[in-house]
């Protein structure tokens, strides 16, 4: 399964680069996120609780940033584990500035899942994954916004 | 009174439909049952680095964690009837090798407990590339499942009858073609149930479940618990909710639940839920099959060539690969074939494992051999009925030896063959195909013939060994079962079966035959489903499967009654001071056959057995309780030229089916189904309505609707009824239903096996009907299920290919 899109947001390329890895607006933006914490340089851990079709349950997810290339480009690398099976993801994304004060993203996925997602989740998969990833971009954006109001 | 062959409505039903029925979530047959839930791999392929199982076991309620390293230690693995040293245990032991497959079990007070401490156990995998597809399995490179085996093949042999050479030589036409068989199920509505407990005193299991049979499988699960066989005990409930062969892969979770029981002390059940049924259960093999026929230019086939693979999924688990062989000895199926070439194969794979289910190897075997008919038909230039005609076997050819060295029995497939084609007025179908056709619409006739086997001899599942590797061992031929008819002191008439009923109605058979052979009304007689392998009469062969009641199981009724007859005749015959040849039992008396002032009410002979044994005659002993075992003579094992008798009856189905095709959405519309069924003598002609219908719905959810799919890495993807669909009221078709009636010679009854044929024919016939209806359309229908997509994107890729004129329409 895979995908892409791309995000018009408000603040410059640094800014976003900057947000996009703070474990906080992670937490925030990220849904079913309970818990997300920095273990080392560019490597996260968090809690996820997320329901595909019938499969509610929760993850816990190995999170590393790779060929970062500050601030233009990195590679989200996920590996989640839990009760109903697995879920490896690997995000792409690239900003490029868009005048001074907005950024252009874009951004592919791919993701794989097995165990009881796969076997009771694959109809729903492509459409879950999908509006996580645009929930996922909206919030980041209403955060972009808000602390543009707040600075 | 005559009770065999009438519409007697079933005993079992007053219970089943007032919600009565005993099953396995019914039983609580010790005290302290504890619970287990079981762990399995999201993977499909991957080593096992480590199991942590500390924090599971310290959860409130949980009474202990079995891990692959308990059952390597507690058990050998299963045995299976193949040369390849694969090592099947009932836990996942270093490796795994099917998404689904267990891994870690969980004991508790109950199962929410149970199945919250799963999540508490954490499993290191080392995932390894996995391999589904059949040929891919096959490529030099492929993944490889088994180590120790080196390759994926876990059988492989050929077999030639015949002059295979000469035929294709001869032939005015070789026409061949590859199909696709799919990986399908059968969703009995029971799940998988077992309690196990183990006597440490004696190191004696004691196992209910809801397994049918075959009971070649209690030795197998003897020999895995490293037991003497009389110290594994198997009971299991009269009701079992439906298994059409999916329940014999109950097996390694009755092991299973033994280890589990044995380590935590405690009896312990596990009902297993429909996403793990779905998952892990057991199916029917995909298989591949590349068929080629060899035709003269008036349809005659003169020769067969075929490879079949068979796909038994992550581990080749007894009775596979019985799959591939199960129709051997009707391979040329109601044709008069002679000359026949098998190359037979089952491979392993990262899916579930595969076994026994309805039609077992039929369906798959079908598919191809009854698709030729048109493409042979279609190049001839002829009408599919005439080249079936052409080569049906004739009524005075039986019994009838095919080239594979099954025996025929009886039958007349040119009777039956007419008959479907005036029932389902086939002429009149052409002609409105015709009209269809030039209003724009596409209409299909479909036509198939099958022969059904039923009655199974255990002998050709050891068709996977060589003829030389056979004889390193005892000669197989299993084919009994047994049945004890007693009477107790107040003339109470019981009948103890060993055929494992899973829904058939066997209790209403077996008090008809008891009933009138004994002069008794059939409601008087009670009959015990219920099977316990330490006091039941039970053979190797014994179980519900393979059609083998019919045949085989009321046969031994049968003859436990005649014994019970001989016996209270000769009672009589003392009493009344007449020959017991001059009495016959009638209205519960003997009574004199040519004087009925000769009398005596049965009671009375029977109390007479129980209170006055001296008084009997000479040589009769005291009580009524006889057991009677019945085998056919023609189950002989496989010979040194490969020749099996499979079967020990052969009955007849022959199918036509008119579809609509809607080519803007792929649908398929069913307008008409008959199908005329020879099983020899009806035992009870209601009974064998709704096993035809059972069979039918079931053959067309391998048409149209089911596959337990997988994708590219093994993912399984049909783990609910959302994904897996199954036919409900709403698609079955109108049917009719026709019988001819051919005894069998073999059977006391004349009876023969039915309730699969459908199953076998339902796929195949449906596929012949979309392929005539898309003739215009140059496209192939192989594969299956016909999903509306699938033929969609058919007719998109034709039409791209080769864009049909108007005029062609």
């Amino acid at each position: 399964m895979n995908g892409k899109g791309n995000i018009h947001l408000n603040g410059p390329v640094e800014v976003v680069f900057e947000k996009l890895r703070d474990p906080e607006v992670l937490q925030a933006c990220i849904m079913g996120c309970q818990k997300m914490e920095r273990v080392g340089e560019n490597r996260y851990t968090a809690d996820l609780a997320i329901g595909i079709a019938s499969v509610k349950g929760k993850y816990k997810a190995d999170i590393s940033l790779e060929d970062i290339e500050a601030p233009r480009h990195f590679k989200l690398v996920l590996h989640g584990k839990g009760a109903p099976g697995f879920v490896d993801a690997e995000g792409v994304l690239d900003l490029t500035p868009h005048g001074e004060q907005t950024t252009d993203l874009a951004y592919t996925y791919q993701a794989e899942v097995g165990g009881k997602i796969a076997a009771v989740g694959q109809r729903m998969l492509g459409g879950v994954s999908k509006l996580i990833i645009k929930d996922f971009f909206k919030k980041i954006k209403k955060e972009m916004e808000k602390s543009q109001k707040s600075a | 009174m005559k009770t065999i062959g009438r519409r007697i409505r079933r005993t079992e039903d007053a219970r089943l439909m007032t919600g009565r029925g005993t099953y396995m979530e019914d039983l609580q047959p010790l005290p302290n049952l504890h619970h287990a839930a079981i762990l399995r791999s999201p993977y499909p392929h991957a080593r096992i680095k480590g199991i942590h199982t500390e924090r599971a076991e310290q959860m409130p309620g949980v009474k202990g964690v079995v891990t692959g390293r308990d059952v390597a230690r507690w058990t050998q693995p299963f045995p299976v009837g193949v040369t390849a040293p694969v090592e099947y245990y009932s836990l996942a032991v270093e490796k795994v090798r099917f998404a689904g497959e267990p891994v870690a079990v969980v004991v508790a007070k109950n199962r929410y407990l149970a199945e919250d401490a799963l999540d508490a156990i954490e499993v290191e995998y080392e995932p390894l590339p996995a391999v589904v597809d059949i040929e891919k399995a096959l490529e030099p490179d492929a993944p490889v499942l088994h180590d120790q085996v080196g390759t994926n093949i876990a059988n492989d042999r050929t077999f030639d009858y015949g002059d295979v050479d000469g035929a294709f030589s001869e032939a005015d036409l070789v026409v061949s073609h590859k199909f696709n068989f799919p990986k399908f199920s059968a969703t009995p509505v029971e799940t998988y149930g077992v309690i196990a407990h183990h006597d440490p005193s004696e190191n004696h299991f004691t196992i209910w479940s809801n397994f049918h049979g075959p009971f070649t499988l209690q030795s197998v699960m003897a020999a895995a618990l490293q037991v003497p066989s009389n110290r594994l005990r198997i009971i299991i409930p009269k009701d079992i909710g439906g298994s059409y062969g999916i329940k014999s892969g109950v097996f390694p979770y009755m092991v299973l639940m033994a280890v589990v029981s044995k380590k935590v002390g405690l009896p312990v059940k596990w009902i297993e839920d429909r996403q793990e049924h779905l998952f892990a259960s057991s199916s029917g093999t995909d298989r591949v099959t590349w068929i080629e026929a060899a035709v003269k230019r008036d349809g005659t086939i003169t020769g067969l060539k075929m490879k079949i693979v068979d796909n038994v999924g992550g581990y080749i688990r007894a009775p596979e690969p019985a799959s591939l062989y199960r129709t051997h000895s009707n391979t040329t199926g109601a044709y008069k074939v002679k000359n026949l070439r098998m190359h037979t194969v089952a491979v392993m794979t990262n899916k579930s494992p595969t076994g026994l289910i309805r039609g077992y190897g039929g369906p798959q075997h079908y598919f191809p051999l009854e698709r030729l008919i048109p493409m042979i038909a279609k190049q001839l230039g002829m009408d599919p009925a005439d080249v079936i005609r052409k080569n049906l076997i004739a009524k005075d050819d039986f019994p009838y030896r095919t080239a594979s060295g099954g025996m025929y029995d009886s039958g007349d497939y040119q009777k039956g063959f007419e008959t479907v084609l005036e029932c389902a007025k086939y002429d009149e179908w052409k002609k409105r195909q015709k009209e269809a056709r030039a209003e724009g619409r596409y209409l299909g006739i479909g036509l198939a013939c099958i022969v059904e086997p039923s009655g199974s001899n255990m002998g050709y599942i050891t068709m996977a060994l060589t003829p030389e590797e056979r004889a390193k061992s005892l000669p197989k031929s299993g084919c009994a079962e047994g049945a004890t008819v007693s009477i107790d002191p107040m003339g109470g008439i019981s009948v103890r079966i060993s055929t494992v009923p899973s829904g058939q109605g066997h209790e209403t058979v077996a008090s008809q035959i008891v009933g009138e052979v004994l002069g008794v009304d059939p409601h008087s007689v009670r009959v015990i489903a219920e099977m316990d392998t330490s006091t039941s009469p039970w053979t190797v062969a014994s179980g519900s499967y393979s059609s083998r009641f019919a045949p085989v199981g009321s046969s031994a009724v049968y003859h436990a009654a005649q014994k019970v007859r001989k016996k209270i005749l000769e009672i009589a015959g003392k009493q009344l001071q007449v020959p017991s040849e001059a009495l016959e039992l009638k209205d519960g008396k003997a009574i004199g056959k040519d004087d009925p002032s000769k009398s005596v009410s049965l009671r009375r002979l029977i109390g007479s057995a129980h209170w006055n044994p001296q008084a009997l005659p000479e040589g009769v002993e005291p009580g009524i309780h006889e057991t009677a075992f019945f085998t056919i003579p023609t189950a002989m094992p496989p010979d040194e030229k490969d020749l099996v008798n499979g079967s020990v009856t052969y009955g007849f189905v022959a199918d036509a089916v008119l579809v609509e095709v809607d080519p803007e959405t792929g649908q398929i519309d069913i307008l008409d189904y008959v199908t005329v069924h020879d099983a020899g003598k009806l035992l009870n002609p209601l009974i064998v309505d709704g096993q035809i219908l059972g069979g039918l719905v079931h053959g067309l959810g391998g048409a149209l609707y089911e596959e337990l799919a997988y994708d590219a890495n093994g993912q399984f993807l049909s783990g609910s009824f959302m994904d897996y669909l199954c036919p409900t009221a709403t698609e079955i078709p109108p049917v009719t239903v026709k019988h001819l009636e051919t005894p069998s010679p073999l059977t006391p009854l004349g009876a023969k096996g039915l309730g699969e044929g459908n199953t076998m024919s339902a796929p195949v016939v449906i596929a012949n009907a979309v392929a005539d209806a898309l003739q215009p359309f140059d496209l192939s229908i192989d594969t299956l299920p016909l999903t509306p997509d699938r033929i969609w994107s058919l007719i998109r890729k034709a039409e791209n290919k080769q864009p049909i004129l108007e005029g062609e329409k």
